[in-house]
């Protein structure tokens, strides 16, 4: 079993406060005139951030085995790293636009 | 291994230890987890490039109401993980009432959460917006994306409140114990991750600057 240590819901609230604060500092980031792929790149960037912040401590991975995160975590960002071989290949509607103008 | 330990320890004397020190429920979740974190991914990816990559995107979310919205259903789902927090330290301390409060607790924000979520469908319903159209002109690839990743996410959110209500039943009749309240927190918390992705791409991307 998980061994996070329970030591009552102090730090969790902490948590809470800080992943709802880069929820807002996304919002404020928004109206701050960035290019779409600029905006895009750092709200993805905040993003990993919360998600790493909430499996570590939410999701308790943190107390986990290193067995279960070693083969749960590679495995996932492999298999996401690799799509991205295929994805771009939607920049073709920009060019496909092109095409039919 | 002898008959006597066979007799004594039943099937348990052939069980090995899990090599994650965790029970199969809870592996079982976290592979679960894995492959909907790539279906996400998968979704998500795909969005990321269309929106980069269409050059006539639509961005029709206002600050009021729809960002303001948006906000308000990130605190509650932020606010719901906590809850299951303290459901799932309640239920390892063995203070099963206390552990109902906070699952009830979380059920009532998840439904909170999925009462927001589809008044905003409607609203955008309302004003034209479907799976294949677009009132404003431009690339109807927005309300496809839009309908399909919240969508996906909102049935996740109500798969959640149903398996939640049924734990919390379970572990009030002794049926279910503790760890099932855990394993159940995991998904929840995963519901949660994946909309910390949605919130910023699927919103904010397409709010009106």
């Amino acid at each position: 079993m998980s061994t996070a240590p329970s030591q009552g819901m102090g730090k969790y609230v902490a948590i809470w406060i800080g992943l709802i604060c880069i929820a807002g500092i996304e919002v404020l980031l928004t109206y701050r005139g960035f290019s779409t792929h600029g905006l895009l790149a750092v709200l993805f960037i905040l993003a990993i951030i919360e998600a790493g912040i909430g499996l570590a401590y939410f999701m308790h991975l943190k107390y986990e085995s290193g067995y279960l995160v070693w083969t749960l975590v590679p495995f996932v960002v492999f298999v996401l790293l690799m799509m991205n071989q295929i994805w771009p290949d939607a920049y073709r509607v920009a060019s496909l636009r092109l095409l039919t103008q | 291994m002898s008959e006597s330990h066979v007799a004594v320890g039943g099937h348990d004397a052939f069980m090995e230890p899990s090599p994650f020190g965790i029970q199969s429920k809870k592996l079982t979740m976290w592979l679960f987890i894995a492959s909907d974190a790539i279906t996400f991914g998968a979704v998500l990816f795909g969005y990321a490039y269309l929106r980069a990559g269409t050059p006539n995107w639509p961005t029709p979310f206002h600050f009021s109401p729809s960002i303001i919205n948006g906000m308000v259903m990130t605190v509650v789902l932020l606010t719901s993980s906590l809850t299951m927090l303290g459901a799932v330290q309640a239920a390892k301390a063995g203070d099963k009432s206390k552990a109902l409060r906070w699952m009830g607790l979380t059920i009532l924000l998840g439904i909170a959460f999925a009462v927001l979520h589809i008044r905003e469908w409607f609203h955008m319903f309302g004003e034209g917006w479907s799976l294949f159209k677009n009132p404003e002109g431009g690339s109807v690839l927005f309300g496809a994306s839009f309908f399909s990743i919240t969508g996906l996410h909102l049935m996740h959110v109500i798969s959640g409140v149903i398996a939640l209500i049924v734990i919390a039943i379970g572990y009030n009749t002794d049926w279910l114990d503790k760890n099932h309240v855990e394993t159940t927190g995991l998904y929840w918390h995963f519901v949660d991750l994946v909309w910390m992705f949605v919130f910023p791409l699927v919103y904010l991307m397409n709010a009106t600057r």
